[in-house]
């Protein structure tokens, strides 16, 4: 026994000791491709994708054959996954390994790892390569979030809509209770007060609010009690997480304004016309709730109140309800503002890797064909007759096609490469959010007729905030949490409170991150005189 | 049946009943309505996940209000969307190839290893276990588990989601102890009559083991089953995507897509879809759990007290 198990260990051993031999893997022989349909040159794409869920482009795509007889080049694809940090992570795995792919989308601070580690190829060259997309896509904007150290890593395209929440009110409960659209913080108020106690919807119970919202908070630019409540923030002069005005750049929350905005928001937890649950609603039952018809002002995305799903049960329980998007609130000093925005951009890197083996001319033939009307409407849309066809006006719809239809469960799949190509264009939009009829009322109801409605408001450029430094797990908390206090009124708001707050959050950290950020707003001239 | 109850008391004490104190009766109230308390804790979210399942797309409803819709009200499109969706059956398959490819593997692997470990002969038996419960206590990290599976040749294959994994310390130390409880002359006897360390192994080990390999078989099994790390690192290709890959696809990307005209599945709530994923992952772990239920408690006992 003790001779078989004499071997056991010393096989053991061998194996430990021969595995690094095997460890060098296959080694890597590669040829200069012609990039002819005969013999293509192989560019492997890691991409954000359209509707992750919906799974992988199927082997059949028209589009590999396109790709290769027209550009000489076999596309490989990988969905990226879709949460950010995971994304984050097998880029990161990859640039380590250095078996990063030739072309990916990539977060911009994963980038400057990247590119610190030389694994990321210059393409400032590029762009006078790709006129058509250029012109479309790349604005000095964009050119900017993807410059590193004075050089381009990055071609960075623009990603979800901006500007498109609004404040919305209740135009029927208006109408019934003889009120004029507010357009001050006092007019506000008293329309407030006459949803919440005048029963507005004439059922004859106490059952309505004021206002609704929820807490919709991040690190950046959604500074807490949120965007929900940020065209009454945009009053006093203190929506977003950072003023970018000079002399008060830096963080809002120290302005004076930000005390005044307080008061007001707490005058209005302690008159009972804001719906009590809105430090605990989550998203959903915030939507729930005004689709019910509890409050007759809020904050929402176009198509979260208009698409045809998410408008469909309003318009059954309401036919006669209406809602109306207001332009901002003037506050007491002359103030008004819907809320911040900041510009979210999509970054494509190529690997130095790729650039090595000379394969960038090759990517910029590639996205320069994406951004033709061919690769345009296949990426975007699918192949015409079969995945969509034009309407009256030129615009892409489903029309009759059923499940192929770029709508459909076996069309989408085809168009998940649609971010790569878009740039929020009125043919995009218009394809997005169709004009439909509502089943109950019979009105006529449209999400991009919302978005232009909202974005035609005044809001607050906060363009950059997402490069702005993030606080720490405990300046974040304590500044969440003490403003809740407040509004709770488990802390009462008073001047005096409210300057201890102040003190005490400059000594958790609160003053380093203000400085920080106020030093890189300085860094890139983000400042306004 | 009462009889065989009362059994193993006297003659005298059978058939009395006993007589509680106050005291006993107060900490008999206290346990049940704190396992009462424990039982709604479970049952809550459960039942909260699986009416959100089912929720019409028409419903305008809080998700409380939801938890008490009449079953007549309920809507199947979920299910019907995720089963009609080829990404979820491919998905499914994926994970089920993993699941046998990696209990298998990890069972091959890990029985040999525990059962070599055992053996108090073993030369150089302390060293050995030291190395073993090294990378236990210091975890070598992502980046150099992910240059041994790309030179290896690993990358964008199903086994690179099981096999950096396919011995776990734990489980081959709790099946260790299992073996080192199994006593020595059993296997003596058997090598007396001829048996190889093979067959002692085979023969007259394995027979005697299997609520332990029942239960490491399960708990390879879960863990094969839920992994979405290694599978999100390792493959590429999206064709080969398992099931947690696709779960995570789908509560992350519908929610990011919820606003869109266009979304994966269109015919019921997202939450809906969301709570269904969710649901039918779990169904195989759950299907296979009552029948080896019985092997699991047994085996993870006797691991734990012996040796």
């Amino acid at each position: 026994m003790k001779k078989s198990l004499r071997f056991a260990a010393v096989l053991l051993l061998a194996a430990l000791i021969v595995a690094p031999a095997f460890a060098a893997g296959g080694a890597e022989t590669s040829r200069q491709a012609a990039g002819t349909p005969e013999d293509p040159v192989t560019i492997e794409l890691w991409f954000g994708a359209a509707i992750t869920e919906a799974g992988m482009i199927p082997d059949d795509w028209v589009g590999y054959d396109i790709i290769r007889n027209e550009l000489g080049i076999d596309l490989k694809l990988t969905m990226l996954p879709s949460s950010e940090s995971d994304q984050d992570q097998k880029i990161q795995a990859a640039g380590a390994g250095n078996v990063l792919p030739d072309i990916f989308m990539v977060r911009r601070p994963v980038l400057v790892n990247l590119v610190n580690q030389g694994l990321v190829a210059q393409v400032d060259d590029c762009f006078e390569k790709m006129p058509n997309r250029t012109a479309l896509i790349y604005d000095a904007d964009a050119i900017g979030n993807a410059t590193i150290d004075g050089h381009v890593y990055g071609f960075a395209s623009p990603g979800a809509i901006v500007r498109n929440e609004g404040l919305l009110v209740r135009k029927d409960w208006l109408d019934n209770l003889g009120l004029d659209i507010p357009t001050t913080t006092d007019e506000l108020m008293e329309v407030l007060r006459a949803f919440t106690f005048n029963d507005p919807d004439g059922n004859g119970k106490n059952d309505t609010y004021g206002y609704g919202a929820f807490i919709e908070t991040d690190a950046n630019l959604k500074g807490y009690p949120g965007s929900r409540l940020w065209p009454i923030m945009g009053a006093f002069g203190v929506e977003g997480l950072w003023c970018f005005d000079a002399p008060n750049a830096g963080l809002n929350i120290y302005k004076p304004e930000f005390f005044d905005f307080m008061v007001f928001l707490k005058n209005m937890c302690d008159e009972g016309v804001i719906d009590p649950n809105w430090l605990s609603y989550k998203k959903d039952d915030f939507r729930a709730a005004w689709k019910q018809g509890r409050f007759g002002v809020m904050y929402e995305q176009n198509a979260a109140y208009a698409s045809q799903a998410n408008y469909a049960p309003f318009d059954s329980i309401f036919p006669d309800g209406e809602w109306v998007i207001i332009d901002a609130i003037t506050g007491p000093e002359g103030h008004a503002s819907i809320g911040a925005f900041d510009m979210n951009y999509r970054i494509y890197a190529v690997s130095q890797r790729a650039a090595d083996a000379g394969k960038l001319d090759k990517i910029c033939e590639l996205l320069e064909w994406m951004s033709s009307d061919e690769g345009y409407y296949l990426l975007g849309w699918g192949q015409e007759g079969i995945n969509y066809v034009f309407d009256e006006n030129g615009v892409p719809v489903a029309g009759d096609l059923g499940d192929a239809a770029f709508t459909g469960a076996d069309g989408q799949v085809y168009t998940q490469l649609r971010n790569m190509v878009f740039y929020n264009s009125d043919v995009e939009l218009s394809s997005r959010y169709p004009t439909y009829i509502c089943e109950v009322s019979g009105k006529e109801m449209s999400a991009l007729r919302a978005l232009r409605e909202m974005q035609g408001m005044k809001w607050t450029n906060a363009i950059g905030s997402s490069t702005l430094p993030t606080p720490s797990a405990d300046v974040q908390r304590y500044y969440d949490q003490s403003l809740a206090e407040f509004l709770s009124g488990a802390k009462a708001l008073t001047q005096e409170n409210w300057d201890a707050f102040i003190e005490q959050f400059n000594a958790v950290g609160g003053a380093a991150w203000n400085e920080e950020g106020v030093a890189a707003l300085e860094a890139s001239g983000l400042i306004r005189e | 049946m009462n009889g065989n109850k009362t059994r193993h008391l006297k003659p005298e004490m059978q058939n009395k009943k006993v007589r509680l104190s106050r005291a006993d009766h107060t900490f008999n109230v206290v346990v049940n309505v704190f396992m009462v308390i424990i039982l709604i804790a479970i049952v809550l979210p459960l039942w909260s996940t699986i009416t959100l399942s089912f929720r019409p797309i028409d419903f305008a409803g809080s998700n409380l209000d939801g938890m008490f819709l009449p079953p007549w009200d309920w809507s199947t499109a979920a299910y019907e969307s995720l089963l009609g969706n080829n990404g979820f059956i491919l998905a499914f398959f994926n994970s089920f190839k993993i699941l046998v490819g990696g209990v298998f593997c990890a069972l091959f692997l890990t029985i040999p290893m525990a059962y070599v470990l055992s053996v108090q002969s073993l030369p150089g038996r302390k060293i050995i276990n030291m190395i073993v419960i090294i990378p236990y206590v210091f975890n070598v990290g992502m980046i150099p588990a992910y240059l041994l599976v790309k030179d290896i040749g690993l990358l964008n294959h199903l086994p690179a989601v099981f096999l950096p994994g396919a011995i776990s310390t734990y489980n081959c130390i709790i099946m260790r102890q299992f073996f080192v409880g199994i006593p020595g002359e059993l296997k003596e006897s058997a090598r007396i009559d001829g048996c190889s360390e093979m067959q002692v192994l085979f023969r007259i080990v394995l027979p005697l083991s299997k609520a332990i390999v029942m239960t490491i078989g399960l708990y390879y099994g879960v863990s094969f089953w839920n992994d979405f790390f290694n599978a999100m690192l390792y493959l590429n290709n999206s064709y080969l995507n398992p099931l947690p890959i696709l779960l995570r696809n789908i509560l992350i990307g519908a929610g990011v897509n919820e606003n869109l005209e266009v979304s994966a599945f269109a015919n019921a709530p997202i939450n809906a879809i969301k709570a269904a994923s969710v649901f039918m992952s779990a169904i195989p772990m759950v299907i296979a759990y009552p029948f080896i239920q019985k092997y699991f408690t047994k085996g993870t006992l006797l691991g734990s007290v012996k040796g």
